[in-house]
């Protein structure tokens, strides 16, 4: 499955908003995610792609265009290693 | 001192009888049981084998699936009861001032969330916990979660003396309104502790019964009882002042005149007739009621072989011999042992038995004991005029806390 589809189920099932409100520009604010739902959703993603998301990372992404890239980097760096 | 008076505008419960008010009275008044099979976890090698759970209750359908997630269960059965008593108060927070409107309720922890949580920090080490553990587990989480919702920002805590804290938190809730704190209190307890760990260990101290028929498990004030039935629900009141229901022309259920408390400090977990008495006089007299004019008394009746015969020798102890004309029933041999929320939900009951003018029984009663010789109402509702309800928790470990609800005397 795609990553951004995978993402996109993850933040649906914590946030409980709808899929078609998700776009590669949403922003936390836009989707009315609060930070408990933030960081459920950093240890969701961290638990489904395998990764470790370090909590100085965090302002990377600012949307969920820029999480999507960060996950593809951290999957690729782990493949390399 | 003058006491302000307080009275009760709004009811609501969900019990192993049915999920609001109306389901629970049906059941109690048609001496219904909501004791069946333990469902939560394989019972096979286990030797208590029947529970009181509350059944087909979607928590999607009272409150926000964010609420679902982040809140235990025992906030999911306190929020659709407090909604229900909200609703039948028309108490509406626009109309209230926030700081004068407070809760108190009283809940138990639930250990499924705890042992997750543990399972959890194995899985993921130190760096991932549970970001939702402290939400989960915290016994104040059901006062705070139902203040968040509905905008209350007077007194908000938790109390918690075992098996007497439902009635505790209500008597906490009484003073907070008598001492000017508050106008408005919601108050009760909710209690879905009921999981492998909490039993296991309850049976090694031979608490519970270990019957494998649910019709024979809860017997209170019978011969052969053999202990309590675990069981989950909440029960919540509206407490008002007397001045602020008649401003607003809140519906008046009743009044509640009084509490009172004492602690055995005598044995982890055999109960001590004589300051049981103590409480109970204490409340009487805290509401300017004399042991003559109590028409009915909701018993703590758990089913244990203590708590029973010790129940009956300090109803003795304060009543006399007018003790053999008060009937005196156990809702439990109905809903089961619901802990921390048991005292709340028999307030509940005893609100409904005042209003309906019917006596709820003390069902599965068989065999009469000699040491339990007073009139429990045996398997079949009594139609009867309840004015004056006396209603007892006595907690394991000895904490003891009772009320005394009035029909309201407009004076």
């Amino acid at each position: 499955m795609p990553i951004e589809k995978t993402l996109k189920d993850i933040v649906v099932r914590i946030v409980h908003c709808d899929e078609e409100i998700l776009t590669p520009t949403s922003t936390w604010q836009d989707i009315k995610a609060d930070s408990l739902d933030l960081v459920q959703v950093l240890v969701a993603v961290e638990d489904t792609f395998d990764i470790e998301v370090p909590d100085e990372d965090l302002s990377e992404f600012q949307n969920l265009g820029d999480f999507v890239k960060y996950i593809e980097t951290r999957l690729a760096e782990k493949g390399n290693a | 001192m003058n006491k302000r008076r307080v009275v009760i505008t709004g009811i609501g419960a969900v019990t192993p009888l049915g999920l609001n008010v109306k389901e629970f009275w049906a059941g109690l008044s048609a001496g219904k049981s909501g004791i069946g099979y333990i469902s939560y976890f394989d019972t096979s090698d286990y030797q208590v084998k029947v529970d009181a759970e509350v059944k087909d209750f979607d928590p999607a359908k009272y409150m926000d699936l964010k609420i679902v997630d982040r809140t235990p269960r025992s906030v999911h059965l306190a929020i659709t009861a407090a909604k229900e008593a909200m609703e039948m108060a028309r108490l509406d927070m626009a109309k209230e001032q926030a700081e004068r409107v407070g809760l108190v309720t009283s809940t138990m922890i639930e250990n499924d969330y705890i042992i997750k949580g543990f399972e959890t920090l194995q899985k993921r080490g130190p760096r991932r916990g549970d970001p939702l553990f402290i939400t989960k587990v915290s016994p104040a989480v059901v006062s705070s979660q139902i203040g968040m919702l509905i905008g209350a920002k007077g007194p908000n805590s938790s109390v918690n003396s075992l098996c007497a804290s439902g009635t505790d938190a209500i008597g906490t809730a009484l003073n907070h309104i008598r001492l000017g704190y508050a106008d408005v209190m919601i108050t009760g307890g909710s209690d879905a502790s009921l999981e492998a760990t909490a039993i296991a260990g309850l049976n090694m101290l031979g608490a519970l019964s270990r019957e494998a028929d649910p019709a024979n498990a809860c017997r209170p004030f019978d011969l052969n009882r053999s202990g309590f039935v675990y069981g989950e629900g909440a029960g919540i009141i509206i407490l008002e002042s007397y001045e602020h229901a008649k401003k607003r022309g809140a519906p008046i259920l009743a009044e509640l005149a009084g509490v009172g408390w004492s602690f055995d400090a005598y044995d982890a977990t055999a109960p001590q007739p004589e300051t049981q008495a103590v409480a109970i006089d204490i409340t009487l007299k805290d509401a300017g009621v004399k042991p003559e004019e109590v028409d009915y008394i909701n018993a703590h009746g758990t089913s244990t072989r203590l708590n029973d015969s010790c129940e009956t020798k300090a109803i003795k102890i304060v009543f006399g011999d007018s003790a053999y004309r008060i009937p005196i029933s156990s809702n439990k041999s109905m809903v089961g042992h619901i802990i921390a929320a048991a005292g709340a939900v028999e307030a509940v009951a005893s609100v409904l038995t005042m209003i309906n003018g019917v006596i709820p029984p003390t069902i599965n009663y068989k065999t009469p004991d000699p040491e339990c010789d007073l009139d429990y109402v045996p398997n079949v509702a009594r139609k009867a005029e309840v004015n004056v309800c006396l209603s007892n928790s006595f907690g394991l470990g000895g904490n003891n806390c009772c009320l005394v609800i009035k029909r309201l005397s407009e004076r």
